[in-house]
């Protein structure tokens, strides 16, 4: 939460922003059920998680022979465990990936878009699932616009709590998605008002074109939830392929 | 292992494992109660088995979490290297959500000192954290708290941010607050003891305001009616050294200064004649015992729960006095809050002694000062009564004459009270006016205290210091005649009083200082030098704490010292006028001369002390109370004012709470300003403009700590009374200067001869509002000087006269003794031909608004200003047979007349106002809008009228419509397009829905509600295309402005109305006939069609 007072309030508002992308990419990802969210059980923090084992313990003792058991425990110790565990973000509860690779991928891709978020350069963020043919199947998209003339300083706290409505929403934004069908991809795209050129700076070389197929019909888009306020506006909506391209599918 | 075997054993079911992982989940998504959660289903399950378990059962599960987080946290703590210890001690508990979150918070008290509790325990924990509370544990926030502190989470970051532990009193929970002591309980728990003791630290200050700290004074001789041809001087001076509170003989004295005795008998009657009127006035009967007497008995309060005896005997007052005692409940507290003031007795004394002198005021008012102000041999002498507060209480009172004793509102010796004077006894102690009660007693145990005798004071010498010149009276031994002076008023008033004489009043002054107490000392011309070179600088009036400590740093401490540095440097230093002050009374100048009353600038009333209020609701009842204040002590000075200023005290961000019991503490001076044209002393008007000028503020009102409302370029009521509401004063002032009166539909307009008090407004004169109707009536009233005759007869244009509405042409038939009637009848042949254009219009206007409350004539009229002269910058628009005349200057003064919405302004109009003037105006108007909408019960005729007038132009063009739809979208939001709705009863429900809401400017949040309110009205006439296309515009527009920030916005109102399409035919229409443009308007954006379920 300390920040550097000699920042502007688009550098301020972009690193709130980042930060917030991060969680709230995940939290997509988990509403989708890309990776396994834990069969038996959420995950725990681990102060608080010693009752459960005893409920886990009682179904598997009757199932298997001693020995078994041993065995199977520590197998089910880490798939029940899930790709993600509970952790608070803004005082709202949020997911947070477990698997370090996971984690990387968010939180690097995020950061990499800081200074162009800064810039003001980003367009829209987008949380894209792919089914096995890569054909796009939905679109989280996060549209920002970042007010580079807004001139006075950032509330950190204000922002937090609008931003905060988004985490929100989105856990309860299940029913407007579609279920995923099994196998799919995804992956965190980022349009850009410009292209960054390759080269001028060491960021720029970590983005790379993307050549996913785009759809061919028109889109349906479902918002999720707005906020507009200087010097940052941020719309969260979802894309879908029009329905008669689903049928298809 | 062997426990987990035990533990599974024991367990009942296994079939329904999926079930009890739902509750687990369940218990999981609630951290919190989770353990509790767990037992409960569990307990029976583990406690028999758990014999091995590290936990034997709950209650030991739960001592050994709490114990691992606390190793948890002090192991982080020692990792952190606490270095800072701000929080040591502190123990805190944060409950439910809070901004910054708990965990920023626990990192908080990590990193400076304090613990963090994850688990209330009584026993641990010192403060619980949090913002919200609900509403069971408010009322039983005892159970909830265990009698611990509720703070917001503010203090720790506030007290991180000052680094220190701040005080958690101010960062209460307002919810848990409201449970403390406020004024109100305060004063119906206490007794009346109490009560006075807090009245004490009142900080008002009502005493007119004096812009030096000296006023000017200069001389006047007066013929006394029963002494013809003896000159008796009067001499007064009024002193407002400062306002502050514990500045001892702040205000204003005064005293008789006879020369015979004569004089001095006519002042006994004059203050036999006083007292009478006392009498009379309070049903006293005499029965004054000075120290029994409760001169503040309006504030002992017979309470609702009457455990307060009585300690003293009241007086009548008493019985007159009010119940409570509160800015919250009193319906009194400013009236009650000045009777009880000292400074207010002392302030308003001069206004009161003015009263009972009229003869001299007038005197005063043509005195013609023969000025003698150079003149060396003047002799000044200034009398003093010795502690005047005191002697007064403790004349009647021998045995208390070598005591300490000190008047001040309450004896308790706990309390805060400051005393306000203190004889010299115990002035020996180090006793000193402006002390707290309990310090005083801490220095002198047996100082007798006692309340203000109010009508006492009045009744003795009414106020206790008076200058006098006898420059001219040819005195052989001043000395001889300032004895007699003295023995006199002993004689009198039973009071000693002390004496100085100088060669002018700062000299006098001084003098009389070193004559204290119950002495006389003269300082001679020559002598002046010696004396003042030992004087300490804080002697001199005009120097002040501050002065004083500001000389100290340059070692300035005597007068001789301040005569060494130069009067550049000085001023240079302090300021011009500081500065020569300085200089000058460091030498014993003093040009000041004695006698002229200082004409009031300003009367105001301040409270500054137990203001407190709970939302705008108390607020304004306190502030129509302030101005019934304001407005009696208006009349009772007989003047009227134009321009209005409200202070307002804010309690700083970070401010503590004051020290002195319900005082104002550390604040923020806040003021705002407005001036009228036509003085006005009328309660009424007060009210309105001080609402306006609380709008201004944009507030919070639990954070106004003092108010204050003055009244300034006062004017004397009594010429303005009698012209009052009459057109004669206007007709008459200057009429030799205004050869042609401008009569325009009944609209006065003025030439530059009312200058002197339109100098700086700029209005918009919105058809019908009442603000206008004001400011209509005000300006007819605007006069100069009333000296000359109606203007002839033949000057008059007939035309005019005879369109003067019914009431004004009776008013000059009067004043013209009724030959106007003939003379209209005589022109009326002639003028026939000449019936204006804009006179059928204005027929036609008064037509179509026969139902509205206000029928103004002006409406369809071009107006013309010929205002030239005030640099009035005007637009004349005519749009449609409507026509709005838009008024601006660049002072903000009188922006109060600015419309109350940009609905009021026609947009045609303000289409071809030039871009930066428009640019100013719509600037002004959204600030204005805020406060308009405290009164809107002012406006809405107004807004009525307007709204009458855009139907018909609405009506005939739809076009227009559009374009104006277009314009004032563009410049504002919801509220200017809502206004456009009026020509269907449905959509006008729609708009009188919006503006219930509260004018949030969301169309989601309108149209639920609007939809629940459908069904009342008959939609089968209301379906015309005309409807249908407004309301497809206003969506339309409402999508423009939306689409680009806020999509989901725009979702959530196509959703509703959808849904409302389902019931509604003309919805289903609005609907269809949008929702291309509608989608259009996404695919522009989003590229894609917005999805609709």
């Amino acid at each position: 939460m300390q920040r550097k007072e000699n920042e502007t309030p688009q550098g301020q508002a972009a690193s709130v922003l980042v930060e917030f992308l991060e969680v709230a990419i995940t939290a997509v990802v988990f509403l989708k059920g890309v990776y396994p969210s834990g069969f038996l059980l959420p995950s725990l923090d681990s102060p608080s998680s010693m009752p459960f084992l005893f409920f886990f313990f009682f179904f598997l003792l009757l199932l298997l022979l001693l020995l078994l058991l041993l065995l199977l425990l520590l197998l089910l110790f880490d798939v029940g465990k899930g790709a993600f565990e509970r952790r608070r973000y803004m005082n709202v509860v949020v997911q947070r990936a477990r698997h370090p690779q996971l984690r990387y991928y968010i939180h690097a891709t995020v950061s990499g878009l800081l200074p162009f978020l800064q810039k003001g350069m980003v367009d829209r963020v987008a949380v894209v699932f792919f089914n096995t043919d890569n054909v796009p199947l939905e679109k989280f998209i996060f549209k920002l616009t970042v007010n580079q003339s807004y001139g006075s300083s950032v509330e950190g706290v204000d922002l937090q709590i609008s931003l905060r409505s988004f985490l929100a929403k989105l856990s309860v934004s299940e029913s407007l998605t579609k279920k995923l069908p099994p196998d799919c991809r995804w992956e965190i795209t980022g349009n850009f008002q410009l292209l960054p050129e390759t080269g001028t700076s060491k960021e720029a070389n970590f983005w790379i074109p993307t050549d996913t197929k785009q759809w061919e019909q028109p889109l349906f888009i479902t918002p999720i939830r707005s906020m507009s306020s200087d010097p940052l506006c941020l719309q969260f909506y979802i894309e879908h392929p029009s329905l008669s391209e689903s049928s298809v599918l | 292992m062997d426990s987990r075997l035990s533990n599974s054993s024991s367990s009942t079911h296994h079939s329904n494992s999926k079930k009890r992982k739902k509750n687990a989940t369940a218990n999981n998504a609630n951290q919190k109660t989770l353990g509790v959660a767990w037992s409960s289903k569990s307990l029976s399950a583990s406690s028999c088995s758990s014999r091995k378990s590290p936990f034997s059962d709950f209650s030991s599960y739960m001592a050994h979490k709490s114990c691992k987080l606390q190793n948890q946290f002090d192991s982080e703590a020692s990792a952190s290297a606490a270095r800072n210890t701000i929080f040591s001690g502190v123990s805190i508990f944060v409950d439910g959500f809070t901004v910054p979150s708990s965990q920023e918070l626990r990192g908080y008290m990590l990193k400076y000192g304090g613990r963090f509790e994850n688990y209330f325990s009584r026993h641990c924990v010192t403060h619980i954290i949090c913002s919200n509370l609900p509403d069971s544990k408010v009322k039983n926030i005892r159970a909830f708290s265990a009698g611990l502190p509720v703070v917001k989470p503010t203090w720790i970051l506030d007290s991180i941010a000052a680094n220190r532990l701040l005080s958690w009193v101010p960062y209460q929970l307002e919810q848990v607050a409201s449970n403390q002591p406020k004024l109100s309980a305060f004063f119906t728990l206490k007794s009346s003891k109490m009560s006075e003791d807090t009245s004490t630290n009142a900080l008002c200050q009502v005493e007119p305001d004096v812009e030096d700290s000296f006023p000017r004074v200069g001389q006047l001789k007066e013929r006394h009616p029963s002494e013809a041809g003896e000159m008796v001087e009067v001499c007064r001076q009024i002193s407002n050294e400062s306002n502050d509170i514990s500045s001892k003989k702040t205000d204003v004295f005064m005293m008789e200064e006879p020369i015979s005795e004569r004089v001095i008998c006519d002042e006994e009657k004059l203050a036999e004649a006083n007292s009478s009127e006392t009498n009379n006035e309070r049903n006293t009967e005499g029965e004054l015992d000075p120290t029994y007497q409760e001169p503040s008995t309006s504030v002992s309060i017979p309470c609702s729960d009457n455990q307060n005896v009585h300690q003293f005997p009241s007086s009548e007052a008493t019985g007159s006095s009010k119940q409570c005692h509160s800015t919250l409940t009193d319906p009194n507290f400013v009236e009650n809050y000045f009777k009880n003031s000292r400074l207010h007795f002392i302030g308003t004394w001069r206004q009161r002694y003015r009263k009972r002198f009229p003869t001299l005021s007038t005197g005063l008012n043509n005195g013609i000062s023969n000025s003698n102000k150079s003149d060396i041999n003047s002799v000044i002498l200034h009398v003093d009564m010795d502690c005047f507060f005191v002697s007064v209480v403790i004349r009647d009172k021998p045995a208390l004459l070598d005591k300490p004793v000190a008047v001040c509102h309450s004896n308790n010796s706990k309390g805060t009270s400051e005393i306000s004077s203190a004889n010299y006894p115990a002035r020996s102690y180090g006793i000193r006016a402006g002390m707290f009660v309990r310090d005083a007693k801490a220095l002198c145990p047996h100082l007798v205290t006692f309340p203000y005798n109010f009508e006492a004071y009045e009744e003795a010498v009414s106020c206790d210091e008076a200058f006098l010149d006898f420059t001219d009276a040819m005195v052989e031994d001043p000395e001889l005649l300032a004895s007699s002076i003295r023995k006199e008023i002993y004689e009198t008033t039973r009071c000693t009083a002390s004496a100085g004489i100088g060669g002018n009043m700062l000299m006098a002054r001084i003098a009389t200082r070193t004559a204290k107490p119950n002495g006389q000392c003269y300082i001679t011309p020559e002598r002046v030098d010696d004396h003042l070179n030992q004087l300490p600088v804080d002697a001199l009036p005009g120097i002040g704490y501050v002065l004083q400590e500001k000389l100290k740093k340059q070692c300035v401490h005597t007068c001789g010292q301040l005569r060494m540095i130069s009067k550049n440097s000085l001023q240079k230093e302090y300021g011009m006028k500081t500065g020569e002050m300085l200089w000058k009374y460091s030498r014993g100048i003093d040009y000041r001369s004695v006698g002229i009353i200082q004409e009031c600038k300003s009367i105001g009333a301040d409270v500054n002390w137990g203001v407190r209020f709970r939302d705008m609701k108390d607020c304004e009842h306190f502030l129509i109370n302030l101005c019934k204040e304001v407005s009696l002590r208006l009349q009772c000075c007989g003047v009227q004012g134009r321009t209005f200023t409200l202070k307002i005290k804010k309690r700083r961000k970070d401010a503590d709470e004051p020290a002195k019991f319900m005082g104002c503490g550390d604040c923020e001076n806040l003021s705002h300003s407005v001036t009228i044209p036509l003085a006005t002393e009328n309660v009424e008007i007060l009210q309105r403009i001080v609402k306006q000028l609380l709008g201004c503020f944009y507030i919070d009102v639990k954070e106004i700590r003092g108010i204050g409302l003055h009244v300034s370029r006062l004017e004397n009521a009594d010429t303005s009374k009698q012209e009052k509401y009459t057109l004669k004063s206007w007709l008459t002032s200057g009429s030799a200067s205004v050869k042609k009166q401008k009569y325009h539909m009944g609209h006065n307009k003025h030439n530059s001869d009312c200058a002197n008090c339109a100098s700086s407004h700029g209005c918009i004169h919105s058809q019908g509002s009442s603000f206008q109707i004001d400011n209509k009536i005000l300006n007819i009233h605007v006069s100069g000087d009333p000296i000359s005759t109606p203007p002839p007869l033949c000057q008059l244009d007939v035309e005019v006269i005879r369109n003067l509405p019914s009431e004004v042409f009776s008013e000059l038939n009067e004043i013209y003794g009724g030959k106007l009637i003939d003379f209209i009848a005589k022109g009326k042949g002639k003028c026939e031909s000449s019936s204006s254009l804009g006179n059928s219009l204005e027929d036609d206007a008064i037509c179509k608004e026969e139902d509205l409350p206000y029928s103004d004539p002006i409406p369809l009229n071009q107006i013309f200003s010929e205002n030239k002269a005030m640099q009035h910058e005007r637009v004349l628009g005519s749009g449609h047979g409507s026509c709005s005349q838009v008024t601006h200057n660049s002072n903000i003064e009188r922006d109060d007349l600015l419309p109350s919405s940009l609905s009021q302004i026609d947009a045609s109009v303000l289409q071809q106002i030039p871009e930066d003037l428009k640019a100013v105006i719509l600037e002004h108007l959204p600030a204005h809008r805020a406060q308009a909408f405290c009164s809107t019960p002012a406006i809405c005729p107004g807004r009525i009228n307007q709204d009458s007038v855009g139907v018909d132009t609405s009506k005939n063009c739809p076009g227009t419509v559009n374009h104006a739809l277009n314009d004032s979208l563009r410049a504002g939001n919801l509220p200017s397009w809502m206004d456009k709705f009026k020509d269907s009863s449905c959509l006008r429900k729609l708009r009188e829905i919006y503006h219930r809401s509260g004018f949030n400017s969301q169309l989601s949040s309108v149209l639920p509600q609007f939809l629940s309110e459908f069904h009342h009205l008959d939609l089968t006439q209301e379906i015309y295309d005309e409807t249908v296309n407004i309301m497809c515009e206003l969506l339309k527009q409402y999508v423009k402005v939306k689409i680009e920030r806020d999509i989901e916005e725009i979702y959530i109102c196509f959703r509703l109305l959808k849904r409302f399409a389902v019931k509604s035919q003309f919805f289903s229409r609005v609907y269809n006939d949008i929702f291309p443009f509608l989608q259009a308007a996404v695919d522009d954006n989003y590229g894609g069609s917005l999805f609709m379920p």
